[in-house]
């Protein structure tokens, strides 16, 4: 009993250790990539290819992921408020959910899958393969050509993207809205409008750029972390979209949260 | 001139290389035998300061290399070009692409130049014809040369090669020997051929260091081989394939 007591408690320790490590490692990595920041000039081919794949090709999902956001706090919430025969209120339930929080939240957890896969899963290959030994080998920062376009390429697309997924979610309510409630789109957009403050933008737009680096600096960790040949690569590109994911749940609410707590002093 | 003292080196609580010191004069072949799995990529990947080992020294040219950061190491690397075991090369780049990247991430080149020095690479790996190929398209031998011309684009005085003939055809295989016999006797390179196959080292090899357990367990003439009493090496020299 207490032998498998010890057992347990080396392996437990063992773990923490393990986990401490890679901790450790991720702050040496994301201090480097940031060090490194101006490679991005340098390599700006790479930033704009990083730019299209993260960006224009991750607009089909952003944008279903949006219209159906829109539609549903419509179909949830407005009905609700009909049958109080307050109808003419859902324009604001709507713009203040689909700006603060869940078109944020809903497209960063997109991004944190496709991007978060796509970087552990490119990179995680490209580390099996030695191709990151190589880049080494010949005098590349691998950091500064592999890691800097992904990070500054993504901190520039996430804030659009959300924007647009803002302007589509607001769109799919109004006419959700009208098609289901009989609700005149003029009242709609007046109570959008009406409702929405500056403190709403700062709260939704406070979290792409947060979302960017996280998502980016994580995937490419694991990616480069990568050890154990195929399987291996397997591994990291389902970390890099549970961490990413992780990291977009609860960035999320905090950002939310204390910036909510700031303004309302 | 390359030299490990008393190296050793352990991935977590596995020690892969238990202080092993060997030395690697210029333009000399020095093959290093294991069987598979017994540190042969971890020891060339010293040699370039790719990973530090956990005691020891690595020397090039009598610098110890152990504590030098990246930047610092680049002249050092400068001087040693790599070919890795499953080559390595860029696959979203064409055969030219890879051959002149590094030169103009590193180098303050014309592009004249850097055209005359990749197309000297391409002739002499006979890839004429394949520049605006991907690495996907070729056969595995052609893929070697590639990574090959590569790892002289810097003109370097030493080459290392991780196992350079592992998974080629006897065709191929002769090639590849032949062109580094042919680097030796024309420009006085010297190379690290890590290997497990017997043969590569008496094609090539000047001498022979055999890596078995961690350990340099035979260092010496290929020829030599014969007089070991070591029964890992006596079951090698029967039975080669294992
Ligand atoms: N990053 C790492 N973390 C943990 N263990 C490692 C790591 N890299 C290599 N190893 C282990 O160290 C040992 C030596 O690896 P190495 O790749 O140098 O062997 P090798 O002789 O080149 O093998 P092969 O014939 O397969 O190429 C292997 O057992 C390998 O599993
Ligand atoms: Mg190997």
């Amino acid at each position: 009993m207490r032998e498998l007591a010890r057992k347990y408690a080396t392996s437990v320790e063992e773990w923490l250790k393990g986990v401490a490590f890679a901790m450790q490692e991720f702050l040496f990595f994301s201090l480097r990539a940031f060090g490194k920041l101006g490679a991005a000039r340098r390599y700006w081919r790479d930033v704009l290819d990083q730019a299209y794949i993260c960006g224009v090709e991750s607009l089909p999902i952003l944008i279903v992921s949006a219209l159906s956001i829109g539609s549903l706090i419509v179909i949830e919430v407005g009905h609700q408020l009909a049958e109080f025969g307050a109808k003419t209120m859902t324009g604001r339930s709507v713009a203040l959910s689909v700006v603060r929080e869940i078109s944020p939240l809903v497209a960063g957890l997109m991004l944190a899958a496709r991007v978060g896969a796509r970087n552990s899963s490119e990179l995680g290959a490209m580390q099996i393969s030695e191709q990151i030994d190589a880049l080494r080998a010949f005098g590349t920062d691998p950091i500064a050509k592999l890691v800097v376009p992904r990070l500054v390429a993504a901190a520039l697309m996430f804030a659009p993207l959300i924007a647009l997924c803002d302007v589509l979610g607001l769109v799919s309510g109004a006419y959700l809205a009208e098609w289901d409630l009989h609700l005149d789109p003029g009242i709609y957009w007046n109570s959008v409008i009406d409702i929405l403050r500056p403190m709403d933008w700062v709260v939704g737009f406070s979290k792409p750029p947060v979302f960017a680096i996280g998502i980016s600096l994580i995937s490419c960790y694991n990616g480069f972390a990568t050890t154990g040949g195929t399987a291996g690569v397997g591994r990291s590109t389902i970390k890099g979209i549970v961490y990413s994911s992780a990291f977009v749940l609860i960035t999320n609410f905090y950002l939310s949260k204390v910036i909510l707590d700031l303004m309302r002093g | 001139m390359i030299e490990l003292r008393n190296v050793s080196l352990r991935y977590g609580s596995r020690e892969v290389l238990k202080n092993v010191s060997l030395t690697i004069e210029d333009r000399t072949i020095k093959a290093i035998l294991g069987p598979s799995g017994v540190g042969k990529s971890t020891i060339i990947k010293l040699m370039l300061g790719l990973i530090k080992p956990t005691s020891g020294q690595v020397l090039i040219d009598d610098v110890d290399i152990t504590h030098l950061s990246e930047v610092e190491l680049f002249p050092i690397r400068q001087k040693m070009g790599i070919v890795f075991q499953g080559n390595a090369l860029f696959d979203s780049m064409t055969i030219t692409e890879n051959m002149s990247f590094f030169l103009r991430e590193n180098l303050n080149l014309s592009e004249d130049e850097i055209r005359r020095r990749v197309q000297e690479q391409i002739k002499f790996a006979g890839l004429e014809g394949y520049e605006d190929s991907l690495p996907d398209r070729l056969s595995g031998g052609m893929k070697k040369r590639v990574a090959i011309g590569r790892a002289l684009i810097f003109h370097p005085k030493m080459i290392l090669f991780d196992e350079p003939t592992a998974g080629l055809d006897p065709v191929s295989s002769k090639k590849i020997l032949d062109l580094i016999a042919r680097l030796q006797r024309e420009i006085g390179l010297g190379a690290v051929l890590v290997t497990h196959i017997l043969s590569d080292v008496f094609a090539v090899a000047d001498s022979v260091a055999v890596l078995y357990q961690g350990e340099i367990i035979f260092n010496d003439a290929p020829q030599k081989l014969y007089e070991s009493a070591h029964p890992f090496i006596a079951s090698f020299l029967a039975n080669p394939e294992d």
